[in-house]
């Protein structure tokens, strides 16, 4: 296989330096828009030749880092410094509140749990992100693909629950959750090289149609009839709930979340396929010109997304909550999304941003419980890290913008 | 009780008023380049900010202007991050919907279940008397009114007017306002600001006229629907105005069917908007995407690295 790189690559890095210079109008306009990735993956690629050139990066790479972390500590300061006005805005006593969120959330048991039990779907779905982003796709759409999955493994464990051995419906639901996430992704790849139909709204609109369609099985088709109040479908069969860690009350579901993880960082890394999708991402033009096949390209990388997000939909329904109802990710599949340009796109970073992320909404209980705050507080201090982040803490966009 | 048809029309200008102001706001935006997928925050905005100001003055219009203002304020949030800041527009724009939910959860809590002096309907004398007609049209509350001329003075102010040339010109050829000495940053600014200040009337309608009530996340998915409706009208006023009644009348469907007592699933019509806005562009496939302003198609085409 990497043999089988080196012509791809030569060939790809003579059309990207043909693209950028020789076209004057049109091209422009590209590469003005594209600055932040080819411009910034291509050379690196070059300089990685000679063995001084990556001494001198990896000297520049360390004064970044020193900076970066400057620039990251002084932007969720100003993060946290906002919250707290909105505190006392509100009459709260911020030491009281930062000190009860510290306590609640990281100094018992449960909670910690819940931390890990949050994040796994979080990170899930954000790589879910990752993946598509590597080709250059905006998949907005993780949240209706999270639901979708969550469907199908519902409806599996309907059908197969009472019949079928735990085991077995836990690997039925794993193959069925990702098949179907992967189809509704499927589905927007397939406009998107058919009819032209840009991804990132089509996923958008999808979610509101994969929201109804949990809505109407809950409501008529899958409704428990021996349920009372707000609809919902029939409890998991014990055997088929996923087994907790060890003597924890954390599900297996943070495990398939590394697992996931580990692959999708490999297989971006290290196989011709996760090259062949940066080519694609940096420059589609010369991507085409080398003559990778690149509508497969796209698909298989909005693909691989939709699989993972049907993934975190089936640990969140058979980890967690073991009945379809109203409200079943709480806007997970948008939270993924913000988690995954937290980490830019890297699929280790984005461990980091899932767990962050799911910290600070395990601190909204916290908020509710013992500062008699509304729960959904804590979404002003998550979009308050993701503004900071977002808009403070990458390097000038003149100069070849964010890293990767 | 009316006929089926006038009583789901008349239920499509009442609840398409809301996705209406939404719409037309961010068209604003969007014509100026800029894609707000906050207009679900706005809108949240602007309707508790519409409902705390009335409760608290005891006047539905300083709601309104409240509502204005918060949506404002929440979109230049927005434009801050992308315009000045150039963070990616889809993930700035869901970050302010989360901070929009954030902060009216914080806020609102108070106001959950309060009565207020609400901006009630008001039969037109005379023209509401029309058959069916006066019903649909003219027989409602003052937004609703109001909004039969904002549509066509946005599409006025955007085709007819200096201020709107500039704005579409930020849009399609940026590098034409350099020229003449205009600032583009200026002209985005002031066109993602005023289109959240739409966006928060119609939230301000939804909490003040349509629903008289607030409570958490009470636009539930609203300002979406907006996002999808200016796709669907190709970035053209008089067609969100069409729009927003079409999926209105989506909306108004089911419970004017089970008022008649026929049992009808509505979430099979809820996803009618979205399942239609996907149909319209499958439909005219690029077409409708060149209709896009070429900013607005630079920033679906930018990588994500």
């Amino acid at each position: 296989m990497p043999a089988q790189l080196t012509p791809d690559e030569a060939a790809v890095r003579t059309a990207a330096a043909s693209t950028t210079t020789t076209h004057g109008g049109p091209a422009t306009a590209v590469a003005t828009a594209t600055a932040t990735g080819p411009g910034a993956a291509a050379p690196e690629k070059a300089a990685g030749a000679p063995p001084s050139a990556e001494v001198a990066a990896d000297e520049s790479r360390l004064a970044a880092l020193g900076g970066g972390v400057a620039r990251w500590l002084a932007a969720l300061g100003g993060a946290f410094a906002i919250f707290t006005l909105f505190l006392l805005v509100k009459g709260a006593n911020p030491v009281q509140v930062y000190a009860d969120m510290w306590t609640s959330t990281f100094t018992n048991q449960p909670s910690i749990e819940q931390i890990f039990i949050k994040a796994a779907p979080l990170l899930l779905g954000a790589l879910a992100v990752v993946v598509p982003a590597r080709a250059g796709l905006i998949n907005v759409g993780g949240e209706g693909q999270i639901l979708i999955g969550a469907v199908a493994a519902g409806g599996i464990a309907l059908a197969f629950d009472s019949s079928l051995g735990g085991g077995l419906v836990i690997v039925l639901m794993t193959v069925g959750a990702m098949a179907a996430g992967a189809a509704w992704a499927g589905l927007a790849a397939l406009l998107r090289l058919t009819v032209g139909i840009n991804e990132a709204v089509s996923t958008l609109l999808m979610n509101y149609i994969a929201l109804d369609i949990l809505l109407y099985l809950i409501y008529e088709p899958w409704k428990d009839p021996n349920g009372t109040g707000q609809p919902t479908s029939a409890e998991l069969a014990d055997a088929a709930k996923l087994p907790y860690l060890g003597t924890t009350s954390i599900p297996v579901s943070i495990v398939f979340a590394l697992v996931a993880t580990v692959v999708v960082a490999a297989l971006l890394r290290y196989t011709a396929w996760g090259f062949r999708l940066r080519v694609v991402g940096g420059n589609p033009e010369a991507a085409r010109r080398a003559g990778l096949p690149v509508a497969l390209l796209l698909a298989s990388a909005m693909v691989v997304g939709g699989a993972l997000a049907g993934l975190a939909g089936m640990v969140h329904f058979a980890g967690v909550e073991y009945k379809l109802r109203t409200g079943i990710t709480t806007n997970f599949g948008y939270i993924a999304f913000l988690a995954s340009w937290l980490a830019r796109h890297n699929p280790v970073s984005v461990v980091l941003a899932a767990l962050a992320l799911a910290a600070i909404t395990v601190a909204g209980d916290s908020l509710q419980i013992d500062a008699n705050l509304p729960a959904a507080t804590v979404n002003i201090l998550m979009g308050l890290v993701l503004i900071a982040v977002l808009g403070w803490t990458a390097r000038r966009k003149s100069n070849g913008g964010a890293k990767r | 009780m009316s006929s089926l048809p006038v009583d789901v029309l008349a239920g499509a200008v009442a609840g398409g008023t809301a996705i209406m102001y939404a719409g037309l706001g961010e068209t604003i935006s969007e014509r100026a380049g800029v894609i707000n997928l906050g207009t679900e925050g706005c809108m949240l905005g602007g309707a508790l900010a519409a409902y705390a100001a009335t409760a608290t003055s005891g006047s539905p219009w300083v709601g309104v202007l409240a509502g204005i203002g918060a949506g404002a304020a929440l979109a230049a949030v927005h434009a801050l991050l992308v315009v000045t800041r150039r963070a990616n527009q889809f993930a700035s724009g869901l970050t302010v919907m989360f901070l929009a939910l954030g902060i009216t959860s914080l806020f609102g809590a108070a106001y959950v279940g309060r009565q207020i002096d609400s901006l009630d309907p008001w039969a037109v004398p005379g023209l509401s008397e029309i058959p069916a007609l006066g019903e649909i049209l003219f027989d409602h509350d003052p937004l609703t009114y109001l909004s039969f001329v904002v549509g066509p003075a946005v599409w006025w102010l955007l085709y007819r007017a200096r201020p709107g040339l500039l704005v579409r010109a930020a849009g399609e050829h940026s590098e034409v306002l350099l020229v003449h000495g205009y600032s583009t940053t200026v002209i985005r600014y002031v066109a993602v600001v005023v289109g959240g200040g739409l966006c928060g009337v119609g939230g301000a309608q939804l909490a003040i006229a349509y629903s008289n009530a607030w409570f958490e996340g009470m636009t539930v998915g609203r300002g979406f629907i907006a996002v999808a409706l200016v796709i669907f009208a190709a970035w053209n006023p008089l067609r969100i105005m069409a729009g927003a009644y079409l999926f209105g009348a989506a909306l108004a469907l089911s419970p004017a069917l089970q008022a008649r007592g026929y049992g009808i699933n509505q979430f099979a019509l809820d996803a009618i908007p979205f399942v239609v806005t996907l149909l319209v562009l499958a439909l005219l496939g690029r077409r409708t995407l060149l209709a896009a302003p070429d900013e607005l198609r630079r920033v679906f085409e930018t990588r994500t690295t």
